[in-house]
C-alpha cells in the first residue's frame, strides 16, 4: 500500500508535466488548428536558458524570465512561419513544425552545446518529503503544485478575462471574430506566447530529478503525445485530465506490469502508453472528448 | 500555377511514355543510369545505391500519402521490419538474397494491412501520431527479442546469391566477379541489382497511379466522403494503399540492410527516418512519381553536399557532419513548403511549360 500511494504521487509528478506539455499542445491546436512537433524543442530550450539564466539573477526571476522568452520565440515562429500556412493540408503544418524543431534543436546545439547540466533548484535537489508512511521527492511536489497553479491560472484567463473571451471566440471562428473586431492576429501570437511559456515551465521542472538539462530533453514532448490523442486534440481539458492518466499509467505499469512480462517488460512502460493508445483509439477515434467532425461535401 | 498539358481521348491518358520527349527522356535516364558505375568514384558509387534504395522507399510513401493521403510518420517502422527480416533470415538460415527480399516485403506488408485496419477509421493527426507509436512498438518489438535480433549491437546482414552447400557454406555476393574483363565489385553488383528494383518500384506505382485502384486512392485522399458516396470503395482503397505501401517499404529497408551489411535498430531505424522521407516526397511534389524519384535523388545527393558546405559555414561547423546536412535541408524544405508547395515537380513543371510556349510567355 505505501509503495502504492508512492508510485501514485510519482506518477501525478510525472503526469503533471505531461499535462503541461499537452496544455501547450492543445491551446495552440484550438487557435491554429495545428499540430506543433516543434513543441518539444521549446520545452528543452527553456530548460537551457533556465540553466543559463540562473547563474546571473535570482531563481524565480530566471524561472519567470525564461519563460517569457521561449514564449516570445514561440509567438515569433507563429507570426513569421506559420501563420502563412492558414489554409494549407494537415500534411504541409505536420512537416513544416516538424523541421522548424529539426532547426530548433541545432540552434540549441549550437548555442548550449551537447553537454549535459543539471538543473539548479533553490531546494536541496534530492530533498524527501514524509507524505503518511512513504517518502516522496520534495521536487515532485512543487512540480505538482506549480503545475496546478498554471492550470488553474490558465483556467482563470479563459474564462474570465476579456483576452480569455477573445481567444475563445477566434478559436471557434476566426472569420467572425475577426469581424466582431477582435484583433485575431493579436490573439494567436498571445496563445503561442503562452504555449510556449508552458513548455519552458514543463522543461524546467523535468529537467530536475531524475532527468537532466540535455539536448534529448525535447522527445519527453514525444511520451505526452497519447495523452493530447486520448484526451481529444479539441480539449484543453480532457488533454490535461489524460496526462495525468498517462503518467499514473507509466509509473504503475513500470511497477506492476514490467516485471510479469520477462524480456519483453524491458523499458515496456515507454512504449505502454502508445499500445493503450492505440487500441483506445479504435473504441473512440476522436479520443475522449474529441468534437466529432461535422463537414460539408 | 503551372498546369498539365490537356489531355482529349481516354487512350492519351493510359500511355506510360506519350510523347517523343518523353521517349528520349527515359532513353537518356537509362543511358546515364548504366553508366553511372563506370564514371564515378567508390564513395560516390555508395551514394548512388543510397539514392536507389532511397528511390523506392519514397515511392512506397509516396503511395500511402501521395495517392491516398494518408499521413504516415510510421515508414520507419516499415523499412526496420523489412531490414530486419532480410537479416534473420540471411543470418540465421542462409537464404538467397532474392528468396528473403519477397518476403521481406510480406512481413512488411501484413503489418502495414493490420495497421491499416486499425486506421481506418482515423484522420489527419490522429493517424499521423498512431503511425509513430508503430516506430515505438516497433523498435521495442525488436530489441525485445535479442536472441532473434541480437537486440542492441545490432546484426550482420549478408547477401548470399545461392543456398548453403552441404558443407553449410552459402555463395556471398560480396566477392569481386570478373565478366569479360570487366571487375564487378560488391558495390558495382549491388547497384544493378538495386536499379532493377527502383525501376520495377517506379513502373509498379506508376501503373497503380494510373489504374483504377490509384484514382480510387487519389478520390479518397481529395474528399473521402464524396467518393464513398460516388461508390468508392474506401475501406478497400486505404488497406491497397496501406498494403502496396508498406510491401515496398519493406523492400526499401531489405535494400537499405543489404547495403549496409551490418544494421542495428536506433539508429537507423527511428522517427528522423520517418522524416527524411517525408522531405523527399515534399522536396520532389506530393502526389506524382514523378517526385518521389526526383526528391529521393535530390535528398541523398544533397546530404554529402550539404555536409560539405556546411563545414564551411561559421556557427553550424560547430555540429557533427550529420547534423549539418539535416540543418541544411530542414532549411531547404521549409523554404520549398513555403516557397514552392508542389516542389521539384512544379519546377519543373514550369520550365516545360516555358519551354513548350516558347517565344510567348503562356
Amino acid at each position: 500500500m505505501t509503495q502504492l500511494l508512492q508510485l501514485s504521487i510519482s506518477g501525478l509528478a510525472l503526469g503533471a508535466s505531461y499535462a503541461l506539455i499537452a496544455l501547450g499542445f492543445s491551446v495552440v491546436y484550438r487557435a491554429s488548428r495545428l499540430f506543433n512537433f516543434a513543441h518539444g524543442e521549446l520545452l528543452s530550450l527553456g530548460a537551457f536558458l533556465m540553466t543559463a539564466l540562473v547563474e546571473v539573477m535570482p531563481w524565480w526571476l530566471a524561472l519567470a524570465a525564461s519563460a517569457c522568452l521561449t514564449g516570445g520565440l514561440a509567438a515569433l515562429l507563429e507570426r513569421t512561419v506559420l501563420r502563412r500556412m492558414v489554409g494549407r493540408s494537415v500534411f504541409t503544418t505536420i512537416i513544416l513544425t516538424l523541421f522548424l524543431g529539426l532547426l530548433l534543436r541545432a540552434g540549441i546545439v549550437i548555442a548550449f552545446g551537447t553537454d549535459t547540466r543539471g538543473m539548479p533548484t533553490p531546494w536541496d535537489t534530492m530533498a524527501e518529503v514524509q507524505v503518511g508512511d512513504s517518502t516522496v521527492l520534495l521536487s515532485s511536489l512543487i512540480s505538482l503544485g506549480a503545475t496546478s497553479l498554471v492550470l488553474v491560472g490558465m483556467h482563470a484567463l479563459v474564462q474570465r478575462t476579456p483576452m480569455g473571451v477573445a481567444m475563445r471566440a477566434a478559436s471557434e471562428n476566426q472569420e467572425v471574430a475577426l469581424v466582431l473586431g477582435i484583433p485575431v492576429g493579436r490573439v494567436l501570437a498571445f496563445t503561442w506566447f503562452l504555449a510556449g511559456a508552458t513548455a519552458a515551465v514543463a522543461g524546467i521542472f523535468l529537467g530536475m530529478f531524475p532527468r537532466s538539462v540535455d539536448s534529448n530533453l525535447g522527445y519527453v514532448a514525444l511520451r505526452a503525445f497519447p495523452a493530447i490523442i486520448v484526451g481529444g486534440l479539441e480539449s484543453v481539458v480532457g488533454a490535461v485530465v489524460a496526462a495525468f492518466m498517462l503518467g499514473l499509467l507509466e509509473v504503475l505499469s513500470q511497477a506492476y506490469v514490467n516485471p510479469h512480462l520477462g524480456a519483453f517488460g524491458h523499458n515496456f512502460h515507454a512504449v505502454f502508453p502508445y499500445a493503450a493508445m492505440i487500441l483506445f483509439l479504435v473504441l473512440r477515434p476522436r479520443g475522449l472528448w474529441g468534437e466529432h467532425e461535422v463537414r460539408r461535401v | 500555377m503551372p498546369t498539365r498539358p490537356l489531355v482529349i481521348r481516354y487512350e492519351d491518358d493510359l500511355k506510360l511514355f506519350p510523347g517523343l520527349w518523353q521517349r528520349a527522356g527515359v532513353l537518356l535516364t537509362l543511358s546515364i543510369t548504366l553508366a553511372y558505375p563506370w564514371l564515378v568514384s567508390t564513395r560516390w558509387l555508395t551514394v548512388g545505391n543510397l539514392g536507389l534504395v532511397a528511390i523506392v522507399g519514397a515511392a512506397s510513401l509516396m503511395v500511402l500519402t501521395g495517392f491516398a493521403g494518408q499521413v504516415s510518420l510510421g515508414h520507419a517502422a516499415f523499412l526496420a521490419l523489412g531490414a530486419y527480416t532480410v537479416a534473420v533470415l540471411g543470418a540465421k538460415l542462409g537464404w538467397p538474397f532474392w528468396l528473403a527480399l519477397p518476403l521481406a516485403g510480406g512481413v512488411s506488408a501484413l503489418v502495414g494491412v493490420v495497421i491499416g485496419a486499425f486506421a481506418l477509421r482515423l484522420k489527419g493527426l490522429y493517424l499521423a501520431i498512431v503511425t509513430l507509436g508503430l516506430v515505438f512498438l516497433t523498435q521495442h518489438v525488436l530489441l525485445a527479442y535479442p536472441e532473434v535480433t541480437n537486440g542492441l549491437s545490432g546484426t550482420a546482414v549478408p547477401m548470399y546469391w545461392w543456398f548453403r552447400d552441404d558443407a553449410g557454406v552459402a555463395a556471398s555476393l560480396s566477392e569481386t566477379w570478373v565478366v569479360g574483363g570487366v571487375g564487378f565489385n560488391f558495390e558495382r553488383k549491388l547497384y544493378f541489382v538495386f536499379a532493377l528494383l527502383a525501376a520495377g518500384t517506379v513502373w509498379l506505382t506508376k501503373n497503380l497511379q494510373r489504374s483504377d485502384s490509384g484514382r480510387a486512392m487519389m478520390a479518397v485522399r481529395d474528399q473521402d466522403l464524396a467518393a464513398e458516396v460516388l461508390g468508392v470503395g474506401t475501406t478497400q482503397a486505404k488497406l491497397q494503399a496501406f498494403g502496396v505501401s508498406s510491401f515496398l517499404a519493406g523492400i526499401a529497408g531489405a535494400m537499405f540492410a543489404f547495403q549496409q551489411q551490418y544494421i542495428t535498430v536506433e539508429p537507423p531505424f527511428d522517427l528522423n527516418l520517418s522524416i527524411q522521407y517525408i522531405a523527399m516526397i515534399v522536396l520532389g511534389g506530393v502526389g506524382t512519381v514523378f517526385g518521389a524519384v526526383s526528391g529521393a535523388l535530390a535528398f541523398t545527393f544533397l546530404s554529402p553536399l550539404a555536409e560539405t558546405v556546411g563545414g564551411a559555414l561559421p556557427l553550424v561547423n560547430q555540429l557533427t557532419s550529420a547534423q549539418q546536412a539535416t540543418v541544411l535541408l530542414s532549411l531547404v524544405v521549409v523554404l520549398v513548403l513555403v516557397l514552392e508547395p508542389l516542389g521539384l515537380f512544379g519546377v519543373w513543371l514550369r520550365v516545360r511549360r516555358y519551354f513548350q510556349a516558347w517565344p510567348f510567355r503562356y
